[in-house]
């Protein structure tokens, strides 16, 4: 069994990891910097280490200060969360070279399927359906543009080391096509170190399902069902849920098999996610599904899955790196009731999205029964400029997805965050909207719907808001008036 | 009228009263923090800024003006597509902004002469600090 864990990364996601490790007597230490020194990861973890300045390259995206903060703490494993260097297989392999278990799959597998070229060459090999598309073997501006007229517009150009939409771009017109190759690459170089670029067609109106999985190291491999993910802004996932509500029983067991086909072809090991595209257009009975890619790690959305199996993702990934057996097999588990997540971000809607940074002055977490709250930050916090906005994830589990909706709107009514712009009214429009009670999203929802649930709320400050604000201002003037009252001030009242 | 009680810090309970009995009107809880002149209130999943600072002032076009154009956000400059002396056309991206792994075009509120660049590739820029002036 590992004994002390070092979590290479920050936010929920290392609150989450100190908790599985607290849970099987595993001691966790996290890692931060300057930006971070007191957030709370850092307090809730038995130890800290400082790994550098605020901006990413220099702390929690540098291998080298990851590595040596390891060995320095004693940890004999790493964990990366996801985001950061989770995907990177130099990382995964100077952890190995360094005699330390990185609880994830091997740096071989993260560098296959990492480079969305050859995962997609895999997949193929393995009898999963791809997407229509072609990798340019001439990576020139001319090789990459004459790719996209043999594929056909629209096509989608991606980032072969990409995810989440960094290094990716849509092209309808013929106009735009430099553009969005030269910004593709841009990104994906700025984001990955690796700018290479393949092209595939737009399927219309895809949804997004995704299979959770799991290998272990005795040749088990079991699928945790599936997860909708098709609520997406700029291809970053805003509202996840499981069960998909378009999956019927065949197409969930043709889209589990393919992920377990997949999984295995690559030699799997640990937690990851086959994502699909799923072309619902020819209808019941008639769907299409196709690999998009595979998330080499644990996903933010893991809490749907676990809620709706009843399963703690995070230890059992701890379990399969301390070499235990998965502890349970596909069969044994089901899907209960309806899990819906939704993301809360630091971000203006009314501001085009703007990432926020600043001080949360005031955070009181909803709470009733259904619900979880997976969260980085707390009342006082910093919310630093350098990171992905993501402040916490709010879980509704109830018995039907109705249910399942309501519930989430109550807690995030509920869920006050002030002192920088969030997205929750945002999220609240996106919860009460037709479309989404009815099921009938795709994951361009949210970009033909965006800008009306992105609306400001009116200037003109309703009845109860007003009463409260007067309340608190003449209670923090009565705060900072001084208790020997300063002549000049007796004076100005006397004149007054 | 209406009866406000602080049940702890920055939590209010609002008591409307239509009627003269305020024991069994309807009450809403509202979250307010944050100092004079800039507060932040929370109620019913909204929030609301009672007195956000100062708006900027209006950036109105004149003939002739110069007018600038300012990074949002605290951001890395990741492109400078514009050139003093080039004319612009309403829309038309002129720097690149990157802040939180995500990048944000500058464009041109308007067809413009752009008249001074102010920022070069990989630049640290604050908010509201000026990049671009047109005019």
């Amino acid at each position: 069994m590992i004994k002390r864990v070092l979590i290479a990364n920050r936010g929920e996601i290392a609150l989450r990891i100190v908790r599985a490790c607290r849970e099987l007597g595993i001691e966790s230490v996290a890692v931060y910097s300057d930006a971070d020194a007191n957030a709370p990861h850092v307090a809730a973890a038995d130890r800290s280490v400082h790994i550098g300045p605020a901006p990413p390259l220099e702390s929690y995206l540098s291998v080298e200060r990851l590595i040596s903060a390891a060995r320095a703490s004693g940890a004999d494993a790493v964990h990366p969360g996801y985001g950061f260097l989770s995907q990177n297989p130099a990382f995964a392999a100077a952890c190995e070279k360094a005699g330390l278990v990185f609880v994830g799959p091997p740096s071989t597998v993260l560098a296959q399927m990492g480079s969305k070229i050859s995962a997609r060459r895999l997949m193929e090999i393995a009898g999963v359906p791809i997407v229509p598309g072609e990798t340019p073997r001439d990576q020139s501006d001319e090789g990459i543009l004459q790719s996209i007229a043999r594929v056909g517009l629209p096509v989608l150009v991606k980032a072969s080391a990409g995810g989440g939409g960094k290094g990716m771009r849509r092209v309808d017109a013929h106009a735009d096509m430099l553009s969005a190759v030269q910004a593709a690459r841009r990104e994906a170089t700025a984001a990955f170190g690796d700018g290479a670029l393949y092209v595939e067609r737009a399927i219309p109106k895809p949804r997004h399902i995704e299979v959770q999985v799991f290998a272990d190291n005795h040749g088990n491999v079991a699928h945790l069902f599936d997860r909708e993910c098709s609520v997406q802004r700029r291809h970053q996932k805003v509202i996840e849920e499981s069960p998909s509500p378009v999956a019927n029983a065949r197409l969930r067991s043709r889209m589990t098999e393919a992920a377990i086909r997949a999984t295995r072809a690559c030699g799997y090991r640990n937690a990851g996610t086959i994502e699909f595209l799923v072309d619902v257009s020819a209808g019941r009975g008639a769907e299409r599904f196709y690999y998009l890619e595979m998330n080499t790690r644990l996903q933010v959305e893991h809490p749907v899955t676990e809620q709706v199996t009843g399963q703690d993702l995070v230890r059992t990934q701890l379990l399969v790196a301390s070499n235990e057996p998965l502890p349970w097999t596909s069969g044994s588990l089901t899907q209960r009731g309806h899990v819906i997540e939704a993301r809360v971000y630091a971000e203006d809607p009314a501001r085009g999205f703007l990432p926020q940074a600043g001080r949360i002055l005031l955070y009181r977490e909803p709470r009733m029964p259904g619900i979880r709250v997976d969260s980085g930050i707390e009342e006082g916090s910093e919310v630093p400029l350098h990171y992905d906005p993501l402040l916490a994830k709010v879980i509704a589990t109830s018995a039907t997805r109705d249910d399942a909706i309501q519930r989430l709107m109550c807690a995030l009514r509920e869920f006050p965050i002030l002192g920088v712009h969030t997205n929750i009214e945002f999220l609240l429009r996106i919860l009460d909207h037709p479309r989404f009670r009815a099921g009938d999203i795709d994951t361009g929802f949210l970009d033909a719907e965006g800008a009306g649930l992105a609306a400001s709320s009116p200037a003109e400050l309703p009845g109860p808001v007003q009463a409260a604000v007067a309340a608190h201002e003449s209670e923090s003037r009565e705060e900072t008036r001084p208790s020997h009252p300063d002549p000049w001030e007796s004076l100005r009242q006397w004149r007054a | 009228m209406a009866r406000v009680t602080r049940l702890g810090p920055g939590v209010y309970r609002v008591n409307r009263s239509d009627e003269e009995s305020g024991e069994h009107g309807r009450h809403d809880i509202v979250y307010v923090a944050g100092a004079r002149g800039d507060t932040w209130a929370f109620w019913n999943g909204r929030v609301f800024r009672p007195a956000p600072p100062a708006d900027q002032p209006a950036r109105t076009r004149m003939p002739g003006a110069v007018q600038a154009l300012t990074s949002p956000m605290p951001a890395t400059v990741v492109k400078v597509l514009a050139v003093p002396g080039q004319a612009v056309r309403s829309g038309d991206t002129l720097v690149i902004v990157e802040a939180m792994k995500m990048e944000l075009p500058v464009r041109a509120p308007s067809d413009a002469i752009v008249k001074a660049v102010h920022c070069r590739e990989r630049d640290v820029v604050q908010a509201d600090q000026t990049l671009i002036e047109l005019e």
